[in-house]
Protein backbone atom coordinates (compact mmCIF):
# COMPACT_ATOMS: atom_id res chain seq x y z
CA UNK A 1 0.00 0.00 0.00
CA UNK A 2 2.54 2.59 1.13
CA UNK A 3 4.87 1.83 -1.79
CA UNK A 4 2.14 2.80 -4.23
CA UNK A 5 1.43 6.00 -2.30
CA UNK A 6 5.14 6.91 -2.37
CA UNK A 7 5.28 6.28 -6.13
CA UNK A 8 2.24 8.51 -6.52
CA UNK A 9 3.89 11.25 -4.43
CA UNK A 10 7.03 10.92 -6.57
CA UNK A 11 5.16 11.29 -9.86
CA UNK A 12 3.17 14.22 -8.45
CA UNK A 13 6.37 16.00 -7.34
CA UNK A 14 8.11 15.42 -10.68
CA UNK A 15 5.04 16.84 -12.43
CA UNK A 16 5.07 19.85 -10.09
CA UNK A 17 8.74 20.37 -10.93
CA UNK A 18 7.84 20.35 -14.63
CA UNK A 19 5.10 22.93 -14.10
CA UNK A 20 7.40 25.21 -12.08
CA UNK A 21 10.63 24.88 -14.05
CA UNK A 22 9.48 24.92 -17.68
CA UNK A 23 8.29 27.86 -19.76
CA UNK A 24 7.12 25.90 -22.79
CA UNK A 25 3.32 25.68 -22.50
CA UNK A 26 3.24 22.24 -24.14
CA UNK A 27 5.59 20.86 -21.49
CA UNK A 28 3.58 22.54 -18.72
CA UNK A 29 0.37 20.83 -19.94
CA UNK A 30 2.18 17.47 -20.12
CA UNK A 31 3.46 17.94 -16.58
CA UNK A 32 -0.09 18.62 -15.38
CA UNK A 33 -1.09 15.28 -16.94
CA UNK A 34 1.74 13.63 -15.03
CA UNK A 35 0.49 15.13 -11.75
CA UNK A 36 -3.03 13.84 -12.44
CA UNK A 37 -1.58 10.37 -13.07
CA UNK A 38 0.21 10.43 -9.74
CA UNK A 39 -3.08 11.19 -8.01
CA UNK A 40 -4.82 8.42 -9.98
CA UNK A 41 -2.35 5.82 -8.66
CA UNK A 42 -3.11 6.89 -5.08
CA UNK A 43 -6.86 6.70 -5.72
CA UNK A 44 -6.64 3.18 -7.15
CA UNK A 45 -4.36 2.05 -4.31
CA UNK A 46 -6.85 3.33 -1.73
CA UNK A 47 -9.70 1.62 -3.62
CA UNK A 48 -7.80 -1.69 -3.48
CA UNK A 49 -6.97 -1.19 0.18
CA UNK A 50 -10.55 -0.38 1.21
CA UNK A 51 -12.04 -2.90 -1.29
CA UNK A 52 -14.31 -0.10 -2.43
CA UNK A 53 -14.81 0.72 -6.08
CA UNK A 54 -15.53 4.45 -5.56
CA UNK A 55 -11.86 5.18 -6.27
CA UNK A 56 -12.08 3.59 -9.71
CA UNK A 57 -15.08 5.72 -10.61
CA UNK A 58 -13.24 8.78 -9.35
CA UNK A 59 -10.25 7.95 -11.59
CA UNK A 60 -12.60 7.79 -14.55
CA UNK A 61 -13.95 11.24 -13.67
CA UNK A 62 -10.37 12.51 -13.48
CA UNK A 63 -9.67 11.05 -16.93
CA UNK A 64 -12.74 12.81 -18.32
CA UNK A 65 -11.72 16.14 -16.81
CA UNK A 66 -8.13 15.64 -18.04
CA UNK A 67 -9.33 15.00 -21.57
CA UNK A 68 -11.49 18.14 -21.47
CA UNK A 69 -8.63 20.16 -19.97
CA UNK A 70 -6.15 19.05 -22.65
CA UNK A 71 -8.64 19.76 -25.41
CA UNK A 72 -9.30 23.32 -24.26
CA UNK A 73 -5.67 23.93 -23.26
CA UNK A 74 -4.29 22.90 -26.62
CA UNK A 75 -6.95 24.93 -28.44
CA UNK A 76 -5.87 27.98 -26.40
CA UNK A 77 -2.25 27.19 -27.25
CA UNK A 78 -3.07 27.06 -30.97
CA UNK A 79 -4.98 30.35 -30.75
CA UNK A 80 -2.06 31.94 -28.89
CA UNK A 81 0.49 30.65 -31.39
CA UNK A 82 -1.58 31.95 -34.32
CA UNK A 83 -1.76 35.48 -32.97
CA UNK A 84 1.63 35.84 -31.25
CA UNK A 85 3.91 33.07 -32.63
CA UNK A 86 5.00 32.05 -29.12
CA UNK A 87 4.53 29.01 -26.86
CA UNK A 88 6.55 30.54 -24.04
CA UNK A 89 4.70 31.26 -20.79
CA UNK A 90 7.32 33.88 -19.87
CA UNK A 91 6.56 35.90 -22.99
CA UNK A 92 2.85 35.72 -22.36
CA UNK A 93 2.12 39.12 -20.84
CA UNK A 94 -1.15 40.07 -22.47
CA UNK A 95 -4.34 38.28 -23.41
CA UNK A 96 -5.54 41.02 -25.78
CA UNK A 97 -5.65 40.25 -29.45
CA UNK A 98 -2.59 41.68 -31.20
CA UNK A 99 -3.32 44.31 -33.86
CA UNK B 1 12.34 4.67 10.17
CA UNK B 2 10.89 1.23 10.76
CA UNK B 3 8.03 1.86 8.38
CA UNK B 4 10.51 3.10 5.73
CA UNK B 5 12.51 -0.13 6.04
CA UNK B 6 9.27 -2.08 5.80
CA UNK B 7 8.26 -0.27 2.60
CA UNK B 8 11.69 -0.79 1.02
CA UNK B 9 11.56 -4.51 1.82
CA UNK B 10 8.00 -4.71 0.50
CA UNK B 11 8.99 -3.00 -2.78
CA UNK B 12 12.17 -5.05 -3.19
CA UNK B 13 10.18 -8.27 -2.91
CA UNK B 14 7.93 -7.24 -5.79
CA UNK B 15 9.94 -7.14 -9.05
CA UNK B 16 6.99 -6.10 -11.23
CA UNK B 17 6.24 -3.12 -8.99
CA UNK B 18 9.93 -2.22 -8.80
CA UNK B 19 10.42 -2.31 -12.57
CA UNK B 20 7.20 -0.39 -13.23
CA UNK B 21 7.97 2.25 -10.62
CA UNK B 22 11.54 2.76 -11.87
CA UNK B 23 10.36 3.09 -15.49
CA UNK B 24 7.55 5.49 -14.50
CA UNK B 25 9.76 7.73 -12.34
CA UNK B 26 12.72 7.63 -14.75
CA UNK B 27 10.59 8.41 -17.80
CA UNK B 28 8.89 11.24 -15.88
CA UNK B 29 12.23 12.81 -14.94
CA UNK B 30 13.49 12.56 -18.53
CA UNK B 31 10.18 13.97 -19.78
CA UNK B 32 10.25 17.17 -17.71
CA UNK B 33 13.84 17.92 -18.74
CA UNK B 34 13.52 17.46 -22.53
CA UNK B 35 13.65 20.61 -24.64
CA UNK B 36 12.13 18.98 -27.72
CA UNK B 37 8.37 18.53 -27.08
CA UNK B 38 8.18 15.44 -29.34
CA UNK B 39 10.71 13.59 -27.20
CA UNK B 40 8.90 14.74 -24.05
CA UNK B 41 5.60 13.37 -25.39
CA UNK B 42 7.17 10.00 -26.22
CA UNK B 43 8.78 9.73 -22.77
CA UNK B 44 5.44 10.63 -21.23
CA UNK B 45 3.92 7.77 -23.21
CA UNK B 46 6.41 5.34 -21.65
CA UNK B 47 5.55 6.73 -18.21
CA UNK B 48 1.82 6.25 -18.84
CA UNK B 49 2.35 2.63 -19.91
CA UNK B 50 4.22 1.98 -16.64
CA UNK B 51 1.32 3.58 -14.74
CA UNK B 52 -1.06 1.16 -16.53
CA UNK B 53 1.11 -1.70 -15.21
CA UNK B 54 0.62 -0.28 -11.69
CA UNK B 55 -3.15 -0.32 -12.25
CA UNK B 56 -2.96 -4.00 -13.25
CA UNK B 57 -0.95 -4.72 -10.08
CA UNK B 58 -3.68 -2.96 -8.07
CA UNK B 59 -6.37 -5.24 -9.51
CA UNK B 60 -7.89 -2.62 -11.79
CA UNK B 61 -7.79 -4.30 -15.23
CA UNK B 62 -10.57 -2.18 -16.73
CA UNK B 63 -8.94 1.06 -15.58
CA UNK B 64 -5.60 -0.10 -16.99
CA UNK B 65 -7.24 -0.69 -20.37
CA UNK B 66 -9.01 2.66 -20.54
CA UNK B 67 -5.89 4.39 -19.20
CA UNK B 68 -3.94 3.11 -22.21
CA UNK B 69 -6.81 3.99 -24.56
CA UNK B 70 -7.51 7.49 -23.21
CA UNK B 71 -4.05 8.69 -22.18
CA UNK B 72 -1.63 7.07 -24.60
CA UNK B 73 -4.24 6.61 -27.30
CA UNK B 74 -6.08 9.92 -27.26
CA UNK B 75 -4.41 12.59 -25.12
CA UNK B 76 -0.80 11.99 -26.22
CA UNK B 77 -1.80 11.66 -29.87
CA UNK B 78 -3.57 15.01 -29.47
CA UNK B 79 -0.33 16.45 -28.07
CA UNK B 80 1.71 15.06 -30.96
CA UNK B 81 -0.89 16.33 -33.41
CA UNK B 82 -0.69 19.86 -31.96
CA UNK B 83 3.13 19.76 -31.99
CA UNK B 84 2.96 18.81 -35.66
CA UNK B 85 0.37 21.52 -36.35
CA UNK B 86 2.46 24.26 -34.67
CA UNK B 87 5.62 23.14 -36.48
CA UNK B 88 7.86 25.03 -34.06
CA UNK B 89 11.32 26.19 -34.99
CA UNK B 90 14.10 26.15 -32.38
CA UNK B 91 13.68 29.91 -31.90
CA UNK B 92 9.91 29.63 -31.46
CA UNK B 93 10.36 27.06 -28.67
CA UNK B 94 11.20 30.07 -26.53
CA UNK B 95 13.62 30.42 -23.67
CA UNK B 96 13.77 28.44 -20.46
CA UNK B 97 14.22 29.58 -16.88
CA UNK B 98 17.77 30.20 -15.67
CA UNK B 99 19.57 27.31 -13.89
CA UNK B 100 19.21 28.94 -10.42
CA UNK B 101 15.45 29.25 -10.93
CA UNK B 102 15.29 25.58 -11.98
CA UNK B 103 17.33 24.56 -8.94
CA UNK B 104 14.93 26.49 -6.71
CA UNK B 105 11.97 24.70 -8.32
CA UNK B 106 13.79 21.39 -7.79
CA UNK B 107 14.33 22.15 -4.10
CA UNK B 108 10.68 23.15 -3.64
CA UNK B 109 9.43 19.96 -5.33
CA UNK B 110 11.95 17.81 -3.44
CA UNK B 111 10.58 19.22 -0.19
CA UNK B 112 7.05 18.58 -1.42
CA UNK B 113 7.94 14.95 -2.10
CA UNK B 114 9.65 14.53 1.27
CA UNK B 115 6.63 16.02 3.04
CA UNK B 116 4.19 13.74 1.19
CA UNK B 117 6.32 10.62 1.65
CA UNK B 118 6.87 11.35 5.35
CA UNK B 119 3.16 11.80 5.97
CA UNK B 120 2.40 8.54 4.12
CA UNK B 121 5.03 6.69 6.15
CA UNK B 122 3.72 8.20 9.36
CA UNK B 123 0.18 7.13 8.50
CA UNK B 124 1.23 3.63 7.47
CA UNK B 125 0.26 1.30 10.27
CA UNK B 126 2.00 -1.64 8.62
CA UNK B 127 3.65 -2.78 5.40
CA UNK B 128 1.19 -5.64 5.33
CA UNK B 129 -0.06 -6.79 1.92
CA UNK B 130 -3.57 -6.00 0.81
CA UNK B 131 -6.36 -8.09 2.29
CA UNK B 132 -7.69 -10.90 0.13
CA UNK B 133 -10.54 -9.75 -2.09
CA UNK B 134 -13.98 -10.92 -1.12
CA UNK B 135 -17.03 -11.72 -3.18
CA UNK B 136 -19.24 -8.64 -3.42
CA UNK B 137 -22.88 -8.21 -4.34
CA UNK B 138 -23.93 -5.18 -6.34
CA UNK B 139 -27.35 -4.16 -7.59
CA UNK B 140 -28.12 -2.01 -10.61
CA UNK B 141 -31.76 -1.04 -10.78
CA UNK B 142 -33.63 -4.28 -10.35
CA UNK B 143 -30.86 -6.70 -11.35
CA UNK B 144 -28.40 -8.07 -8.84
CA UNK B 145 -24.85 -9.15 -9.65
CA UNK B 146 -22.37 -11.24 -7.70
CA UNK B 147 -18.76 -10.25 -8.36
CA UNK B 148 -16.22 -13.02 -7.74
CA UNK B 149 -12.81 -11.97 -6.37
CA UNK B 150 -11.09 -12.60 -9.72
CA UNK B 151 -13.59 -10.27 -11.45
CA UNK B 152 -12.99 -7.45 -8.97
CA UNK B 153 -12.36 -4.19 -10.85
CA UNK B 154 -13.42 -5.77 -14.12
CA UNK B 155 -15.88 -4.40 -16.66
CA UNK B 156 -19.04 -5.75 -15.00
CA UNK B 157 -18.02 -4.50 -11.56
CA UNK B 158 -16.96 -1.01 -12.64
CA UNK B 159 -19.89 -0.76 -15.04
CA UNK B 160 -22.44 -1.62 -12.37
CA UNK B 161 -20.97 1.03 -10.05
CA UNK B 162 -20.74 3.63 -12.81
CA UNK B 163 -24.30 3.15 -14.05
CA UNK B 164 -25.76 2.45 -10.62
CA UNK B 165 -24.51 4.68 -7.83
CA UNK B 166 -22.61 7.17 -9.98
CA UNK B 167 -24.92 7.61 -12.94
CA UNK B 168 -25.54 11.34 -12.33
CA UNK B 169 -21.81 12.31 -12.11
CA UNK B 170 -21.23 10.17 -15.21
CA UNK B 171 -23.83 12.14 -17.15
CA UNK B 172 -22.39 15.44 -15.89
CA UNK B 173 -18.94 14.44 -17.19
CA UNK B 174 -20.47 13.84 -20.61
CA UNK B 175 -21.90 17.39 -20.53
CA UNK B 176 -18.46 18.70 -19.49
CA UNK B 177 -16.81 16.97 -22.44
CA UNK B 178 -19.39 18.35 -24.89
CA UNK B 179 -18.74 21.87 -23.54
CA UNK B 180 -14.97 21.28 -23.86
CA UNK B 181 -15.35 20.14 -27.49
CA UNK B 182 -17.40 23.24 -28.32
CA UNK B 183 -14.88 25.45 -26.51
CA UNK B 184 -11.97 23.87 -28.36
CA UNK B 185 -13.68 24.34 -31.73
CA UNK B 186 -14.52 27.98 -31.01
CA UNK B 187 -11.05 28.80 -29.65
CA UNK B 188 -9.12 27.15 -32.47
CA UNK B 189 -11.19 28.71 -35.26
CA UNK B 190 -9.30 31.15 -37.40
CA UNK B 191 -11.93 33.88 -37.37
CA UNK B 192 -14.58 34.08 -34.68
Amino acid sequence: MTKYLILSALLFSIGAYGVLSRRNLLLILMSVELMLNGVNIALVAFARHQQNLDGHVFVMMVMGVAAAEVGVGLALLIALFRSRRIVDAGELTTLKESP
Amino acid sequence: MDSLREVVRDAAGDPVFLAGALVAAGAAVVMVTRRNPVYAALWLMLCFLAVAVMFLKLHAPFLAAIHVLVYTGAILVLFLFVIMLLNLTTKELGEEHSPPAKALAGVVCGLLFLFLAASFLKGASDGAPFRELETVKVSVGTSKLTIAPEDWGGVSHVGSELFGTFVVPFEIVSVLIVVAILGAVVLAKRKL
